[in-house]
């Protein structure tokens, strides 16, 4: 039973990875996430801890990029090529972690009230729509304003607040699997709400999870970025938001140095960019509506 | 006399190379009408959207398409769009969807007359409650919108609809598919009133011979993009030439046929088994005075099944017949433990229901459940051999499973159960499907099958071999069936006894013969008297 | 096929639908109960965010500043911190109900009143955003959207999705820099500003420029793609080629039918987002000093000013909640499927 079950199952992955390939904004997109991969992980190796440290810095105030800083220096005469290198890990990081705590929390509660009825869901559904219309990011603030702390506080206060979107996606999917006659058949054997949940439901969910997390890492970045440009979080910690609220603040923009304005920037900008081109393709080979429609 | 339509070797080639028609050859005379008939996949639809050019744009179509005597296909944009409607117009399959949902009908009905400006406007409202007038709605539906109106009033909406242009020429499209057979009866009554009274040239489309034949002079019979008998509708349907023909025929059989009573169509070389006759004793299953009331929307209660008390002997099969809404599975569902009573109770074995999802477990074992739709009754993620074993891991049923699993399979017939284990459903066709959910019933050796529609989404020619199936599993297995239908061919062609059920409640319960020969109740005899007739061979 | 159907039949056909006349009033509760209840977990939420989660909010305001014992006591005493949490519960309600928000700590004035002042500015800026962008969004989605795949479609969805990844307060920062020379780069008025009506609704205008323009760029990428894939989503419909078979314009088919069934979701969607553009709008608002909420939660962050942030908190929730209680009872008068269920 094992062997054509393995091959059908190779032959699938090898479909959808031909799909996915086949979408030219979803392979720009991985590559580039793979070249970012690279920069966190090989971080500490590039980059002397010398490069980072205030009271070691060997540049001027503020410089022009030039032969010795490709990318010009910081307010402090650090390099903001090694800065901005340096913040990928942490925003990595936090965006990843924060996107699985939010999809884990969402699909949890999309998955119970979708399949529960009655008050459960009812309660459930109350609290999603409440968390849903609410500003995510004035909560955000709240949240690691009262919550002292580095990264964890961020990763909590955005998994926390942006998870009602995904509950709701996968309450719309449990709903519409819960409707099809197999989950009936399935009941009328004698399959248990644990049978129906982990049997069909969660398999039939898990492709678009996927692509919901994908997409949401993207804005957990964009939402981490923020709370730090607003200075939340701890101050001390090398993020790319962090760099842009010390540039905004020691004049960058007045001075003109987009060397310090633009690479932090422009980091965010291509990481979210490349987890939602890659979300976007996924979405058109995972879900099947979606497939047919293109 | 210039033909009002006229096919000549017609072509219909989708992107991909599938051609969904294959030269067809059709003439259609003013005031004539003509069924086309054949089953899903025939093309039939495709032939009919491409006399518009309504087809999708990766659809090539060749062959001369004569509407009046012109061209559609060598006509331009603008030529095309002032024929359209004007000329010829469509009633679409599933009014529900062919409609725009957020207009009201009035204007729908009203927007070709102003588009063609085949009225001055101050006219038009006049000519729209006059066409209401025609299929039989008060003018105020005018004002509705679709939603709020059933089925069979918006079927009305797009007849008036086709009709507002005075056009010389109707394609009706499966115009009664999703209608139960007394609002069908109404509907096809009114399109052959309407056809014959203002002399309109009819093409109707439908995978049910005996629809068509009631309503049509001419019958084409359709199959793999061709047209492979065409003759006056009762020959075709009293005397089929092809075997495909036969096979449609034979699919919806006449109710008091001796012939077709407990012999449904099949090629099966297993044939029909002898008639069994059920044991008497205790009834296998029994309701007592059974109701299930619902919480309606917007406060109050619906009382779906009322008072229905009913057996089913062992080995005994019952047909439960009734209309869409009449609470049939409702009923299924309470009976299999799905739906809690509000009242009554369910006596499986001379016992009452266990209520506690133990004893419910066991006692779904025994009573299985097959659905009306098997493409959707199967996860498509989940193969074959998944699909049986479901039910078996379940229960933690002792054996080998790779065994049982095989066993369940042989016995619905798909042999060899080996080759069939590792596919997926989408692999298989609709009646290998329905056989795999009844192969899942059936490995766990069930006593009772509870079947909701069981060939209701089968193609013709699926359809007695699915019932022959049932027969053969009743006749070697002992099993009893409580079968769900709105066919009454159905109940002819297997039951047992026949319940008829109306607005949650039993109206009339006995021997097939009895119920249907002679029934008592005058919903039952306007259920029969609703069956389509064809008219005999003269 | 019989010709005479018994009159009997007429009560056998199928029943339509049962008409919903008096469902106005119940939706017309329903919708407001949510919305109350909305507001109460707010109220609920932002006590226990901001006075119960702290432990001690004293020591969050006071970080990093030198404060003696005794310093610590007052302030406590001042806030109501040292009373039992159930008491302060209650003084926070009713003084809620007065519209008290408590003292701001930074300001050293009513958080209420300084809230007040703010508000003026930020529905200035979001509401102008939030037309522009969904008018933008809207338009540029159905173009796209009908003519699927076209030249249209792979350009502009391809740039929409850039400026929906950008933070748009970093969008503002690169704006200041490029075009600070020719609009002003902060505050909502110059200091000389004429006290007439129309020269000074001219200076405010032009200072509204930048920080609406960036807010528009956030915002209209989300929009566009929303109305893009709700008209693929109609674009299969049966109705459609109904329309189609009428005889209708390819153009006629897309406004009267197709744009009509794929607005009303959008627009739902479009209010739903409000509160994300409300997230926009308070970073926007720091970087252009524009002198709304966002910037006063910029400063009360900056000062640790737990009552303030509190009082912000409140008042931003409650209007996105009000907000989208409007949208809901617009849109049943709009979509007949919703007066329907």
């Amino acid at each position: 039973m094992t062997s054509p079950a393995w091959a059908r199952r190779r032959d699938a992955a090898g479909r959808a990875w031909r799909e996915f390939a086949a979408n030219r904004g979803g392979l720009v997109g991985l590559v580039v996430l793979a070249v970012f991969v690279l920069v966190a992980a090989l971080g500490p190796v590039l980059i002397d801890d010398a490069d980072l440290d205030v009271t070691r810095a060997t540049g001027d105030r503020l410089r022009s990029p030039s032969g010795e800083f490709w990318l010009g220096t910081d307010e402090n005469g650090r390099s903001v090529l090694a800065l901005t290198l340096w913040g990928t890990q942490l925003s990595l990081v936090v965006g990843l972690a924060a996107a699985l705590l939010s999809v884990v929390i969402g699909t949890t509660v999309g998955i119970l009230a979708g399949h529960f009825g009655g008050w459960l869901s009812a309660v459930l559904l109350r609290f999603t729509d409440f968390f849903l219309i609410m500003p995510s990011l004035v909560l955000a603030i709240a949240l690691s304003a009262v919550l002292d702390g580095g990264a964890g506080t961020i990763i909590l206060a955005i998994g926390v607040v942006s998870w009602p979107a995904s509950a709701r996606l996968v309450r719309a999917q449990t709903l519409a699997v819960e409707a099809r006659p197999y989950i009936e058949r399935s009941r009328a054997l004698g399959g248990g709400h644990g049978h129906v949940i982990f049997k069909h439901v969660l398999p039939s969910v898990l492709p678009l999870v996927f692509v919901n997390t994908t997409l949401a890492v993207g804005t957990a970045i964009v939402a981490e970025s923020t709370l730090r440009f607003l200075g939340l979080g701890d101050t001390n910690e090398i993020t790319w938001g962090g760099l842009l609220r010390s540039a905004g603040s020691s004049g960058a923009i007045t001075y003109g140095a987009w060397w310090y304005l633009l690479p932090p920037g422009i980091a965010i900008v291509l990481l979210v960019l490349a987890f939602t081109l890659v979300g976007r393709a996924l979405e058109t080979v995972l879900n099947p509506k979606l497939r047919e429609r293109r | 006399m210039t033909p009002v339509l006229e096919l000549r070797d017609l072509r219909v080639t989708y992107a991909g190379g599938h051609a969904a028609v294959r030269g067809v050859d059709l003439t259609l005379l003013p005031g004539q009408t003509l069924g086309l008939a054949g089953e899903s996949g025939c093309g039939k639809s495709s032939l009919a959207m491409s006399v518009l050019r309504l087809l999708p744009k990766d659809a090539q179509v060749s062959g001369e398409i004569l509407l009046d005597g012109e061209d559609t296909r060598a006509m331009s944009w603008g030529r095309l769009r002032a024929v359209r409607w004007a000329s010829a117009s469509i009633v679409f399959q599933g009014a529900m969807h062919a409609l725009n949902p957020v207009r009201r009908v009035g204007t729908q009905i009203a927007e070709p007359m102003r588009l063609h400006a085949s009225l001055p406007e101050d006219q038009v409202e006049a000519r729209v409650a006059q066409l209401l007038a025609q299929v039989e709605l008060p003018p105020e539906k005018a004002r509705a919108y679709p939603h709020e109106l059933s089925g069979g009033q918006k079927q009305r909406v797009m007849i008036a609809m086709a009709l507002a242009c005075g056009p010389r020429l109707v394609i009706a499209d499966e115009p009664t598919t999703a209608l139960d057979v007394i609002v069908q009866a109404q509907v096809l009554a009114l399109v052959t009133r309407l056809v014959a009274e203002q002399g309109i040239g009819l093409v109707m489309i439908s995978h049910d011979l005996s629809v068509l034949g009631s309503v049509c002079e001419r019958l084409a019979v359709m199959y793999e993009g061709q047209v492979v008998e065409l003759g006056s509708a009762p020959t075709v349907v009293h005397d089929p030439q092809h075997a495909h023909t036969k096979a449609l025929a034979a699919a919806f059989p006449t109710v008091g046929d001796p012939a077709s009573r407990y012999a449904p169509a099949t090629t099966n070389p297993a044939g029909v088994p002898p008639k069994v006759v059920p044991r008497a004793g205790e009834p296998l299953l029994r309701t007592q005075a059974l109701r299930v009331d619902f919480r309606q929307r917007g406060g109050g209660w619906m009382r779906a099944v009322n008072d229905v008390s009913l057996e089913v002997g062992r080995g005994e099969i019952v047909a439960l017949v009734g209309q869409s809404g009449s609470g049939k599975t409702t009923l299924a569902r309470t009976v299999l433990g799905l739906q809690q009573p509000s009242g009554g109770q369910v006596l499986y074995d001379g016992r009452p229901l266990p209520r506690g999802s133990r004893g419910l477990r066991e006692y779904r074992r025994e009573a299985q459940l097959v659905l009306q739709d098997p493409t959707s009754a199967l996860n498509p993620r989940h193969t074959v051999y998944e699909a049986v074993a479901e039910g078996l891991r379940i229960h933690r049923m002792p054996g080998d499973e790779r065994e049982l699993v095989a066993a369940a399979l042989e016995a619905a017939e798909l042999r060899p159960a080996g080759r069939y284990m590792p596919v997926l459903p989408h692999r298989l066709s609709g009646g290998q499907r329905q056989r795999v959910v009844i192969a899942g019933a059936l490995a766990l050796r069930p006593r009772l099958l509870v079947a909701d529609e069981p060939v209701a989404s089968l193609d013709a020619s699926v359809r007695g071999e699915i019932l022959a199936l049932l027969l053969r599993l009743r006749a070697e297995l002992g099993l009893a069936a409580l079968v769900i239908t709105h066919d009454l061919g159905l109940a002819w062609n297997i039951a047992d006894r026949v319940a008829v059920m109306y607005r949650g409640e039993l109206v009339e319960v006995g021997e097939v013969e009895q119920v249907l020969l002679a029934p008592r109740h005058e919903y039952t005899q306007s259920l029969l008297a609703a069956l389509p007739e064809v008219a005999p061979v003269t | 096929m019989t010709d005479s159907l018994a009159p009997v039949e007429e009560s056998i056909a199928e029943v339509p639908p049962p008409s919903r006349g008096g469902g106005v009033v119940r939706y017309l509760l329903a919708k407001v109960g949510g919305a109350v209840m909305s507001v109460l977990m707010v109220v609920v939420l932002g006590f226990f965010l901001f006075r119960v989660m702290p432990g001690d909010p004293v020591s969050i305001m006071t970080r990093g500043r030198p404060v003696s014992g005794a310093q610590l006591e007052a302030l406590r005493a001042q806030h109501g911190f040292d009373k039992p949490l159930l008491v302060q519960f209650w003084n926070y309600l009713v003084g809620l109900v007065h519209g008290d928000f408590g003292q701001s700590y930074a300001f050293n004035a009513p958080a209420g009143v300084i809230i007040g002042e703010r508000l003026g500015p930020t529905l200035l800026l979001t509401g102008t955003a939030t037309v522009l962008a969904a008018a933008l969004g809207l338009w540029l989605g159905a173009k796209t959207g009908w003519h699927r795949n076209g030249p249209l479609d792979r350009g502009s969805s391809g740039v929409a999705l850039v400026f929906w990844s950008i933070p748009p307060w970093w969008l503002g920062v690169v704006l200041l820099m490029i075009a600070g020379g020719v609009f002003p780069t902060g505050g909502m008025q110059s200091p000389d500003s004429p006290a007439a009506f129309f020269p000074h609704a001219l200076d405010v205008a032009h200072h509204m420029v930048l920080p609406v323009f960036t807010l528009v760029l956030a915002l209209y990428g989300q929009y566009q793609l929303v109305m893009r894939a709700s008209l693929l989503e109609e674009m299969n419909s049966d109705y459609l080629t109904t329309a189609r078979a009428k005889g209708l314009r390819d153009d006629l088919v897309r406004r009267r039918h197709a744009l009509p069934n794929a607005l009303l979701p959008t627009a739902t969607l479009v209010f739903l987002h409000l509160g994300m553009v409300v997230s926009g709008a308070i970073t926007v608002e720091a970087v252009y000093s524009w002198p709304g909420l966002g910037q006063l939660t910029a400063e009360a962050l900056a000062s640790k000013d737990l009552p303030l942030l509190q009082g912000i908190f409140i008042v931003l929730v409650i209007a996105v909640v009000v907000m989208n209680l409007f949208a809901d009872l617009l849109l049943r008068v709009l979509d007949p499927r919703v007066r329907a269920s």
